[in-house]
C-alpha cells in the first residue's frame, strides 16, 4: 500500500485515541486542502499492509483511521488493511472524497468489502464556502459521518 | 546586598526573568515591584540570621534550592487543605466579625471563597478544599428546603410533585449561580500583598448524594461555560477524583459526571483526574469521604501522618527544597561518587528542612490567626494566642524535591530514561533511594519526611543557568534554557502516551510529598471526550496518583472561536489577539507574557502527541 504517513495517536480523526494511516494519492483535488502533498499517487512509500497491521497491533489503542490522500485509489489494500483492523478487534474509521453513493455505483468487490466491514465512512471532497471549524471530525458542512454498522 | 543593582533590575529596566519568577504574578505591576523587593530584602535577613553555613554553602554552590524562601523569615507554612465543611458548620471569624454558618448555597460559595482568601494570607503556598462536594452538598439541600417552603406558602395550587419539580429546579439554577460565582471570585480577587490570586485547588467527584451530584454538574458546567466573555478559567485547579465503584466503571453511580469531567476537560484543561484506587493512595482509604487522597493543584499530596491520623484535611505541606541532581552527576566520577555525593546532599537537605522547621516552631498562633484559631490547621484547637505552634506543626509534611532526573541520566549513562532500558532501571534506582532515606529521616526525627517530585516553576532554568556557567554548553543537559521537571520525560523527546504514561507511573509510588504525569496531545480536545476518557483510564490502569492532560487551547479575542489556532484565526482572520491557555507547573496561564524565558522554551519544545496530523 503507498503510504504517505503513519501517525500513532491522533485525537482529530475520530472519536477516542487512534492510528492513523494517511494513504498517498488524491483525485480530487479539493481547493483549500489542508496538504496537496498527498494528491500525487507516487508520493510517499509502498508499505506491506501486513507492516501497517503490525503497527496497529503495537500501538494498542481501540481506533484505527484510514485518510488520505483518496484511501479508496487502492481499494484492494485497502479491503485488506480494514478487514485485517476488524480481526484486531479495533474500531475503524475511512475517509474519502467520494459519496457513499458514489462508492456504492462502483459495483468494485474491494470498496464494498471496506463498505461491510468499516464501522464509520466519513464522505465527500472539502468544500471551502462549506469550511467550519466547529466541526466534529470533519473539515466542511457537506461532509457526512456516516455508520455504516448499525449495529 | 546591592541597594543600587536591586533598584536598577525592579524599577529602572525590568528583565522579563527577573521580575516574572512566578507565572501568577503581574511582576510589573505596583504591588509586583513592591513584593519583589521586599522578598529580596527578606531573603537576605533569613540567609544572614537563620540558615546554617552548610546549607546556605549548599545553596550558593547551585545543589540545593530553598523554596519561598523569601518567607522563611515569617515562619511560614506552604499550604493547606482546608476543611470547609467545619469551617461552614460552626462559622468562623476573620478578625472582623464573626461569619454564621451559611443558609444556601449561594452564601456557602460565597463564604468558601472568604475563606480562601483569608488563609493564603497565612501561609505562602496553595490553598486547597479536599471535598468540595461532600463539604457543600448541604447548602444544595438547604437551598431545596428554603425554596420548597417560599413554594408552598405562595397562593398557588400546586400538587408535591410539582412543587418538588419547581424546588429542585430553582436548586440547580442556585447552584449554577454559586458555582460560577466562586469561579469568577478565583479568578478576581488578588488577595495576597495585593497582586496575585490565590493559589487555589478544589477535589471533587465521589459523593454519590442527589446534592453532591447537583453541585458538581452545576461545577463543570460552569468551568464549561468560562468567565464573562467565555475565556478559560485559570482558577481553582479542579481535581476529578476517580474511584472504581464510584465514578469509573459503566455501573458506578457517579460515572456520568466522570464522562462529563472528561468532556469539560477536553475544552477547558480542567478538571485534572486523581486517583484513589492507587495502591499507595487505597492503602489510606476505608470508604469514608475524609479517607479520600486530596491533592493540592500543583501535585502537592499529604496523606501519612506520625502524628495524628491519616488524612489530607486540615494538614499540608511545612516547607520544601530541591536537589539539584544534575549538577551532582556533572560533578560525579563514576555512578558510585554519584551515590556519594547524593548522599552528603540529602543529609544538607533534610538538616535544612529540619532548620528551618526549627524556626516554624517558634513562631506563635497569633501570627498566623486564621490557620490556628478557625480550626483551620489539624490540632490547632489546643492552642493558645501565645502559644508556640510546635506540637501542631508536627501534623505536617517536610519535604525534599528534586529535579533534572532525565539530565541526570544523560550525564550518568549517556540516555535519559525514554531512551534505554538501563537508564530507565538506574532512574528507579536513584529516586528508589531518595524514598528511602525519607524514611530513614522521618524515623530519625519524628517528622513526617516525604519525598516530592519538585514543580520548578522559576527554578527550571536557575538550576541550569549556573550549571551552564560553570560546565558550559553539555549536549542534551545543559543546553536548554530548563531542566526537566522532577522524574518527567523530557518535553523534547518523543515518545508515545503508553510509553510516557508506563515510564512515569512507576515514580508515582516513589514520590510521596507529590507527583504528577501529564499527557500532551496537539489538536483540540474540544470533540474527543472519548480520547481524554481513554488516557485517564490508562493512567488509573498504571497506577498513577495524578495526572492531567495538556492540550492547546486557543480562542481568538475578536470572534470567539475556541481549539487549535496557529498564525491567524482561521475564521475570522485575526492574527493578534489571540488568548494562548498553557499550562506550567500545574497552573493555567492566560497570556504568555507571564512566561518567565525557561518556561517559553519548554513550551516550544513539547512534542505534541501526534504533532503531524493533516486533519486538525
Amino acid at each position: 500500500m503507498r503510504i504517505l504517513s503513519v501517525v500513532e495517536e491522533s485525537v482529530v480523526d475520530g472519536p477516542g485515541i487512534r492510528t492513523v494511516i494517511f494513504t498517498a494519492g488524491c483525485p480530487h483535488r479539493c481547493k483549500g486542502c489542508h496538504n496537496p502533498s498527498s494528491w500525487n499517487p507516487a508520493g510517499g512509500e509502498e508499505v506491506e499492509v501486513e507492516e501497517l497491521v503490525q503497527r496497529i497491533k503495537v500501538s494498542g489503542w481501540d481506533g484505527v483511521t484510514v485518510s488520505g490522500g483518496e484511501p479508496f485509489l487502492q481499494s484492494s489494500a485497502l479491503a485488506e488493511l480494514v478487514m485485517a483492523c476488524k480481526s484486531l478487534g479495533k474500531n475503524v474509521w475511512v475517509y474519502t472524497g467520494y459519496t457513499l453513493e458514489q462508492l456504492e455505483a462502483m459495483h468494485d468487490e474491494a470498496v464494498q468489502t471496506v463498505l461491510d466491514y468499516a464501522d464509520v465512512l466519513v464522505d465527500g471532497r472539502f468544500e471551502q464556502s462549506l469550511r467550519d471549524m466547529g466541526l466534529r471530525f470533519r473539515g466542511s458542512s457537506n461532509q457526512r459521518i456516516i455508520f455504516l454498522n448499525k449495529v | 546586598m546591592k541597594l543600587l543593582q536591586l533598584y536598577e533590575d525592579v524599577c529602572v529596566l525590568p528583565d522579563q526573568d527577573l521580575v516574572q519568577e512566578n507565572a501568577n504574578v503581574d511582576g510589573k505591576s505596583p504591588l509586583g515591584k513592591l513584593a519583589r523587593l521586599s522578598s529580596e530584602v527578606s531573603k537576605e535577613l533569613s540567609q544572614t540570621y537563620l540558615m546554617s553555613e552548610r546549607s546556605k554553602q549548599a545553596v550558593s554552590e547551585n545543589y540545593l534550592y530553598v523554596h519561598d524562601a523569601d518567607y522563611y523569615i515569617t515562619g511560614s507554612t506552604t499550604c493547606c487543605q482546608i476543611p470547609l465543611g467545619q469551617l461552614l458548620k460552626y462559622g468562623f471569624h476573620t478578625g472582623h466579625g464573626t461569619i454564621r454558618s451559611p443558609k444556601d448555597i449561594r452564601s456557602a460559595m460565597a463564604l468558601a471563597s472568604i475563606i480562601l482568601q483569608a488563609n493564603q494570607n497565612m501561609q505562602h503556598g496553595g490553598q486547597a478544599f479536599p471535598m468540595f462536594d461532600v463539604d457543600l452538598a448541604p447548602y444544595v439541600e438547604k437551598t431545596y428546603e428554603r425554596q420548597l417552603s417560599r413554594l408552598q406558602s405562595l397562593p398557588v395550587d400546586w400538587d408535591d410533585a410539582q412543587l418538588e419539580q419547581l424546588a429542585e429546579e430553582e436548586t440547580i439554577s442556585a447552584t449554577y449561580q454559586a458555582c460560577e460565582a466562586f469561579i469568577h471570585n478565583a479568578n478576581s480577587m488578588h488577595s495576597r500583598g495585593g497582586g496575585q490570586v490565590p493559589f487555589v485547588s478544589i477535589n471533587y467527584g465521589t459523593d454519590t448524594s442527589k446534592w453532591g451530584r447537583i453541585l458538581i454538574r452545576e461545577l463543570l458546567r460552569a468551568t464549561e461555560r468560562g468567565l464573562g466573555n467565555g475565556e478559560t478559567p485559570i482558577f481553582p485547579i479542579q481535581i476529578f477524583k476517580v474511584k472504581e465503584g464510584i465514578n469509573f466503571h459503566e455501573d458506578d453511580p457517579n460515572v456520568d459526571l466522570f464522562r462529563e469531567a472528561c468532556r469539560v476537560t477536553g475544552k477547558r484543561l480542567f478538571p485534572n483526574f486523581s486517583f484513589i484506587d492507587a495502591p499507595f493512595n487505597a492503602s489510606y482509604y476505608d470508604g469514608m469521604h475524609e479517607s479520600e487522597v486530596a491533592y493540592m493543584g500543583c501535585r502537592t499530596r499529604v496523606m501519612g501522618n506520625r502524628h495524628g491520623e491519616e488524612t489530607s484535611i486540615g494538614r499540608g505541606n511545612l516547607s520544601f527544597s530541591t536537589l539539584n541532581l544534575v549538577k551532582m552527576a556533572l560533578v560525579s566520577e563514576s555512578l558510585t561518587d554519584f551515590y556519594r555525593i547524593l548522599n552528603r546532599y540529602i543529609d544538607i537537605g533534610i538538616e535544612q528542612l529540619v532548620e528551618r522547621f526549627d524556626y516554624q516552631c517558634t513562631r506563635r498562633a497569633e501570627e498566623f490567626r486564621f490557620l490556628y484559631t478557625q480550626g483551620v490547621w489539624r490540632g490547632s484547637e489546643q492552642l493558645h494566642m501565645q502559644d508556640e505552634v510546635r506540637d501542631v506543626l508536627k501534623q505536617g509534611t517536610l519535604s525534599l524535591g528534586f529535579i533534572g532526573l532525565a539530565e541526570t541520566l544523560k550525564v550518568l549513562t549517556g540516555s535519559t530514561h525514554a531512551e534505554s532500558r538501563e537508564a530507565e532501571r538506574i532512574g528507579l534506582d536513584i529516586v528508589t533511594h531518595l524514598a528511602n532515606r525519607m524514611r530513614v529521616a522521618a524515623e530519625a526525627h519524628d517528622l513526617n519526611f516525604s519525598l516530592l517530585a519538585t514543580p520548578a516553576e522559576g527554578l527550571s532554568g536557575k538550576f541550569v543557568t549556573r550549571d551552564q556557567e560553570e560546565f558550559g554548553m553539555i549536549e542534551g543537559v545543559t543546553n536548554r534554557a530548563f531542566y526537566t521537571n522532577s522524574f518527567h520525560v523530557p518535553v523534547y523527546q518523543s515518545v508515545s502516551i503508553r510509553e510516557k504514561v508506563r515510564i512515569e507511573a512507576p515514580y508515582h509510588a516513589l514520590c510521596d510529598a507529590g507527583h504528577i504525569s501529564y499527557v500532551e496531545v496537539d489538536g483540540s480536545l474540544a470533540h474527543n471526550a472519548e480520547a481524554v476518557e481513554s488516557i485517564v483510564r490508562l493512567m488509573r490502569q498504571h497506577d498513577i496518583g495524578y495526572g492531567s492532560i495538556n492540550h492547546p487551547v486557543d480562542r481568538c479575542g475578536n470572534c470567539g472561536l475556541e481549539g487549535l489556532i496557529d498564525a491567524a484565526c482561521p475564521t475570522c482572520g485575526e492574527d493578534e489577539d489571540i488568548e494562548r491557555i498553557r499550562r506550567i507547573t500545574g497552573y493555567l496561564v492566560g497570556t504568555m507574557d507571564r512566561w518567565n524565558t525557561a518556561k517559553r522554551e519548554e513550551e516550544r519544545a513539547r512534542v505534541k502527541h501526534d504533532a503531524h496530523s493533516i486533519r486538525r
